[in-house]
């Protein structure tokens, strides 16, 4: 009888994780898909964000570009310290790499955007830039990145390495011919849950990046760029009519399909790796 | 050869970029803390144009959310991951984590504008407020925010408690409720506390969500407990006024205390997360 008393006690406490997300979801939806027309993905930019049929385009481009770019700059990077974790660290300098990595993961991405305000905005004069939003981007994602790197290759049976080291192969054609082909998949999966990541980050591009209009697509590193979150916010905090307000939930609907897709690929990717491994 | 000099590259640019940060974070702030000493930590003005740059209300304010968030978050993440591991069927996991995977799904920004548009017209009318903007809104915000990562943690927890105390507990006759509160638990205690502790780290420094919702004026609440007072946190004070504040001046290094004070909290969290509990 107790105990089926605190298994329903438990089971109330948890249903809100059950309730909440699907109401958060069916609500998105409602208020989200009325805006979807064909004015939401014209082509035409030029009234960029101001009237309430405004294209959000440039907003997905903007997005897109620098979490996928952040990505890509911080990819090799986090192979690289993958790579000395793995061949040439010892024992106490793994232990300080997870250490810093995790601590430095832990930081606000607030933070690194003040950072990137500071250095490449004012210091270097960039100004608001697809390249300071990138860098920014790709400092926040890179301790989550080499984390993950570091575990795809740690998960290589050490019989592998050892047996290709008998062999008298070198570490570049340990690299390539015995961790690339079992660890490519997981890293793959870490790829893009980053790009999944970055996409969801607002405050760190808040200051660095974007602007709220006027910029389409950008013509070089140097010029701002506008993006789904951004817009989100300026559209959350400032709009009070009602078609605008509008916008604002259907660029939430895109920004959360877009970031979904990501981590669905991320997901099925994984699963085969399981299933194969 | 490049595969050295590649590995070497990557190792000196993160290490640079790691100094760099430190070197950032200190010599932003320090203006601020040779002018005005530690005092301003307790101090309860924050006026920008008179310089007095106090930071004890957007203290109390984030030290309010995070109790709220976390009184709410964790017995039902915690609950949720019981009931996901220990009571449900296989076949239902999957539900569960796919509702747990659309919480971590959703940026800040949308539940920002999720908070808008039903949170606070609901507080409005049902405490019967002039505005919705409150302690209560951020903190009810950011408990669905970090819910998604104390239940999954506190899952990885349970999960991890080695069979042989599953079997253990069960031999000697324990009922379920015996076995949840005086084996599983306790086993799992590691887990579910550095869980808290990251999610607590998380939840400091959410900007978007609770910039949205907090109200952004800088007063303590009176009494105390008035949670349903507009009021600021550190991370919506920086939101706020980071546009305004012109680099070098003196209100630029007093929100780069304000990022340094956040900073070091996280990192203290952190760092208690990471250490290997005590057996």
């Amino acid at each position: 009888m107790a105990n089926r008393c605190t298994q329903v006690l438990l089971i109330l406490l948890a249903l809100p994780a059950l309730a909440v997300p699907l109401a958060c979801l069916i609500y998105l939806l409602m208020r989200g898909l009325p805006g979807f027309d064909s004015s939401l993905f014209s082509l035409n930019f030029s009234s960029a964000g101001f009237d309430d049929k405004h294209s959000v385009i440039p907003q997905i481009m903007g997005s897109l570009a620098l979490s996928v770019l952040s990505c890509l700059l911080a990819l090799p990077l986090a192979i690289g310290l993958s790579l000395y974790n793995r061949l040439y660290a010892g024992p106490r300098s793994k232990l300080f790499m997870q250490h810093l990595l995790t601590s430095f993961q832990s930081i606000p991405p607030l933070v690194y955007g003040l950072f990137g305000l500071l250095i490449f905005v004012h210091f270097l004069g960039w100004g608001l830039s697809l390249a300071a939003g990138t860098i920014v981007l790709a400092m926040i994602i890179l301790p989550v990145l080499t984390l993950n790197t570091i575990h795809a290759i740690e998960r290589v049976p050490q019989d592998y390495t050892d047996a290709a080291r008998a062999l008298g192969m070198s570490a570049s054609q340990i690299i390539w011919h015995v961790w690339r082909p079992r660890a490519w998949r997981s890293l793959l999966t870490g790829l893009f849950l980053a790009v999944a990541r970055t996409l969801s980050e607002t405050a760190p591009i808040l200051f660095t990046a974007t602007v709220f209009s006027g910029a389409s697509w950008p013509d070089s590193l140097l010029s701002p760029v506008t993006s789904l979150q951004t817009h989100i916010f300026y559209l959350a905090q400032e709009a009070v009519d009602e078609n605008t307000v509008a916008r604002a939930w259907s660029s939430a609907l895109v920004l959360v399909t877009l970031v979904t897709m990501f981590s669905v690929i991320a997901h099925l990717l994984n699963k085969r790796h399981i299933k194969h491994g | 050869m490049w595969l050295r000099s590649w590995i070497r590259f990557s190792v000196i640019a993160s290490l640079a970029l790691v100094l760099l940060f430190v070197g950032f974070l200190l010599s932003a702030s320090a203006p601020f803390f040779f002018n005005y000493g530690l005092s301003p930590i307790i101090a309860r003005e924050w006026y920008p144009y008179e310089n007095l740059y106090g930071l004890l209300p957007a203290l109390i304010g984030s030290a309010w959310v995070i109790v709220i968030a976390l009184s709410l978050a964790l017995p039902c993440g915690l609950a949720t991951a019981i009931v996901s591991v220990e009571i449900l069927p296989q076949r239902y996991h999957g539900l569960i984590n796919v509702c747990i995977d659309i919480l971590a799904g959703i940026p800040s920004v949308v539940y920002g504008l999720l908070g808008i548009a039903l949170l606070l017209p609901w507080l409005e009318n049902n405490l019967d407020l002039l505005s919705g903007h409150s302690l209560l809104a951020a903190g009810l915000l950011l408990s669905v925010m970090i819910l998604p990562t104390i239940t999954r943690l506190s899952q990885d927890a349970l999960r991890d408690v080695d069979t042989s105390y599953r079997e253990a507990a069960r031999s000697l006759g324990l009922d379920w409720s015996q076995r949840l509160f005086s084996v599983l638990l306790p086993q799992a205690w590691p887990g579910i506390r550095s869980a808290s502790l990251l999610a607590t780290g998380r939840g400091l420094g959410e900007t978007i969500a609770v910039m949205l919702v907090v109200g952004s004026i800088d007063r303590i609440p009176q009494p105390w407990y008035n949670l349903l007072a507009p009021a600021q946190t550190i991370t919506s004070r920086i939101g706020r006024e980071m546009g305004e504040a012109s680099v070098g001046s003196s209100q630029w290094s007093a929100l780069m205390a304000c990022a340094l004070v956040l900073t070091l909290s996280v990192l203290l969290l952190s760092l208690l997360a990471q250490r290997p509990a005590r057996t």
